[in-house]
C-alpha cells in the first residue's frame, strides 16, 4: 500500500511506530503515546506529518505538537537526508524564525526511510496559488518580514554557525557558475526531450556572468510564498522547507522570491522589499546582478519541473502535486525565460 | 458514436470531482483527488492532437535545420542537412518524441554556433531559431487555465 492511500488502520500502526521511536530517544518519558497523526498536504520533496505526543516525565504530564519529515521515495529535488535537520540546528538562535529540531534518524528500521522530528510551529501557510489575499489582510506586513528575515539570513557567517559542510561551503566565489552547472547537469540527466529555450537561457547566463557577491551567504534555495507560516496577528512565525539550502549569492533567494510563479511582489513593491533586505543584511542589492539571478531562477525552476516529470514517469513518485508540477509548470517558466531574454535584447 | 479517450478521461474527471471527492474525509487525500482531476484534464486536452502537434513540430524544426545547413559549414552543416531530409520513424508518441529530441539537440547545437557569430548571416539564423522556439511554445501551451495550480 502506498503512503498516499494510508488507511486509518495503517495510520494507527504508523503512530505506534513513531511512539516507539520517541520512547527510544527519550528514555525518561513514561507511557508515551502518539495521536492526532495526519499527513500535511504540500510537502512535495518530503512527506510531512503532524502529530501530538503525550507522556509523563518526573511525574508531570507533558504534551508536544510535533512535525515529522520523512524522505519521500522521490520528489521534486533529491534532498540530502540530513541537510535540513542540520540547517535547523545551525540556524537556531540566529534571528531567523525556524522550528526547533529534535531528532534525526537515518536508520530505516524505525519508519522505513530516514526522517527527522521538529516542533510544530504556530501559524499556517498562505497558499499563493489559491487566494489573492493569502495572508488574511496582513500581506504587506508579512512581505516586509519576509524580506527582513532574508536579509538576516544573508548576514549570517555560515562558517561560524557550522554550515561550511553545505554545498559550496568552502568556496569563496564563482557561485553563479557552480549553481548554473549544477542545474544544467540535472537537466542533462532528467530531460527526455531537450528544451532549447532553457538551453538558450543557460548560454546567455554563461556569457553574461553577474559580479561576485559581497560575501558568501546561506541560501535557503526555495525561499518563497508558501514556504513559511504566519499567525493571525500578522507575524511571520517560521520559515520552512530548507532541503535545497546551500552557500551562494544571497541574491539567488531574492530572485526566487520574486519569480512570477509565486511573487512576493504581489504584496510589497520590489524596491520596498529590497530596502528591508538591505537594512537587515547590511549589504547592497545589486539590481543588475538580481536581473541575472531572475533568469537563473527560471532555469532552475525548469530543472526542478524536469526532475518532477522524471520521478512520476519512473513511478518513483505517486504524488499528484509532483505530477502536476512536472506536466504544467515548465511551460510557465519557458514563457518567463522568453520574456526575460527579450528584455535583455537576446531575442531580437 | 464512439467513446474517445478524451471523453473517457473527462468523465473520470467528473466522477472524481462530483462523486469521489466529496466522500474523501482526509484533507491530504482530498487535495490529491482534486489534483488528479486536474492532471486528467490536462491529459484529456493533450490526447487528440498529440501526434499532430509533434509531426508538425518536427517538420518545422527540419525546415529551420535546412536553412541552418546552408548558413553553417563543415560536419555540422552535413549533419543538419541529413536531419532536414529525414522523416519521422513512426506515429507512436514515443517515436515522435525521440525524433523530436534528436532534432531539438541539433537545433540547440546550431543555435549556439549562430550565437557565436559563426557562418553566413548568423543573426538571421539566430532570429529564425528563436521565432521557431516561440511558435513551438505557443502551440504546446496548455489551454485550460492561466496558472498551473489555479482554481
Amino acid at each position: 500500500m502506498s503512503d498516499l492511500a494510508m488507511s486509518d488502520l495503517a495510520m494507527s500502526g504508523f503512530a505506534a511506530r513513531i511512539a516507539a521511536y520517541l520512547t527510544h530517544r527519550m528514555p525518561k518519558a513514561e507511557g508515551l503515546a502518539v495521536d492526532e497523526l495526519a499527513r500535511i498536504y504540500g510537502g512535495s520533496s518530503q512527506e510531512t506529518y503532524r502529530l501530538r505526543a503525550r507522556w509523563r516525565e518526573h511525574g508531570e504530564a507533558v504534551e508536544k505538537r510535533l512535525i515529522l519529515r520523512r524522505d519521500a521515495p522521490a520528489g521534486l529535488v533529491v534532498a540530502e537526508r540530513d541537510l535540513e535537520f542540520n540547517v535547523y540546528r545551525a540556524l537556531a538562535g540566529q534571528g531567523v524564525p525556524i522550528p526547533e529540531a529534535h531528532f534525526l534518524e537515518l536508520d530505516p528500521v524505525w519508519l522505513d526511510r530516514p526522517f527527522f522530528i521538529m516542533d510544530l510551529c504556530t501559524g499556517r501557510p498562505g497558499d499563493p496559488f489559491a487566494s489573492p489575499d493569502p495572508y488574511d489582510g496582513h500581506d504587506e506586513a508579512i512581505a516586509r518580514q519576509f524580506w527582513t528575515h532574508l536579509g538576516t539570513l544573508a548576514a549570517i557567517d555560515h562558517r561560524a554557525v557550522g554550515l561550511a559542510g553545505l554545498r559550496n561551503g568552502e568556496a569563496e566565489g564563482g557561485f553563479w557558475s557552480r549553481e548554473l552547472g549544477r542545474w544544467e547537469g540535472i537537466l542533462n540527466e532528467g530531460e527526455a526531450v531537450i528544451e532549447p529555450i532553457v538551453r538558450g537561457a543557460i548560454r546567455w547566463l554563461r556569457g553574461n556572468p553577474p559580479p561576485e557577491p559581497a560575501k558568501p551567504a546561506v541560501v535557503h534555495g526555495d525561499y518563497r510564498s508558501g514556504n513559511f507560516l504566519f499567525t493571525p496577528d500578522g507575524r511571520l512565525s517560521a520559515i520552512l522547507d530548507w532541503e535545497m539550502c546551500h552557500i551562494g549569492d544571497p541574491l539567488e533567494d531574492a530572485a526566487w522570491a520574486i519569480d512570477p510563479f509565486w511573487p512576493i511582489t504581489r504584496h510589497l513593491p520590489l524596491e520596498d522589499g529590497l530596502s528591508a533586505w538591505e537594512a537587515a543584511s547590511g549589504l547592497s542589492a545589486d539590481r543588475e546582478a538580481l536581473d541575472w539571478w531572475r533568469l537563473f531562477a527560471a532555469v532552475k525552476a525548469c530543472a526542478i519541473w524536469t526532475t518532477a516529470e522524471a520521478a512520476v514517469q519512473s513511478g518513483e513518485s505517486h504524488e499528484m502535486i509532483v505530477a502536476l508540477s512536472g506536466i504544467r509548470a515548465g511551460h510557465f517558466h519557458r514563457k518567463q525565460i522568453l520574456a526575460l531574454l527579450r528584455e535583455r535584447g537576446a531575442i531580437a | 458514436m464512439r467513446l474517445t479517450i478524451e471523453a473517457s478521461l473527462r468523465r473520470i474527471v467528473d466522477l472524481l470531482r462530483d462523486e469521489v471527492g466529496p466522500e474523501v474525509q482526509t484533507p491530504f487525500l482530498a487535495q490529491s483527488v482534486r489534483m488528479a482531476g486536474g492532471l486528467l484534464t490536462i491529459c484529456a486536452n493533450w490526447v487528440d492532437d498529440a501526434a499532430a502537434i509533434r509531426v508538425e513540430e518536427n517538420a518545422a524544426i527540419r525546415k529551420v535545420l535546412a536553412e541552418a545547413s546552408v548558413s553553417l559549414d563543415g560536419d555540422l552543416s552535413a549533419r543538419l542537412r541529413a536531419a532536414s531530409l529525414s522523416s519521422d520513424p513512426g506515429l507512436r508518441i514515443s517515436q515522435l518524441d525521440a525524433e523530436n529530441h534528436r532534432l531539438r539537440m541539433l537545433l540547440v547545437e546550431a543555435h549556439g554556433v549562430a550565437e557565436r557569430g559563426e557562418g553566413a548571416s548568423p543573426q538571421v539564423l539566430d532570429a529564425a531559431i528563436w521565432r521557431l522556439l516561440e511558435e513551438i511554445e505557443l502551440k504546446r501551451a496548455q489551454r485550460e487555465q492561466a496558472h498551473p495550480y489555479g482554481q
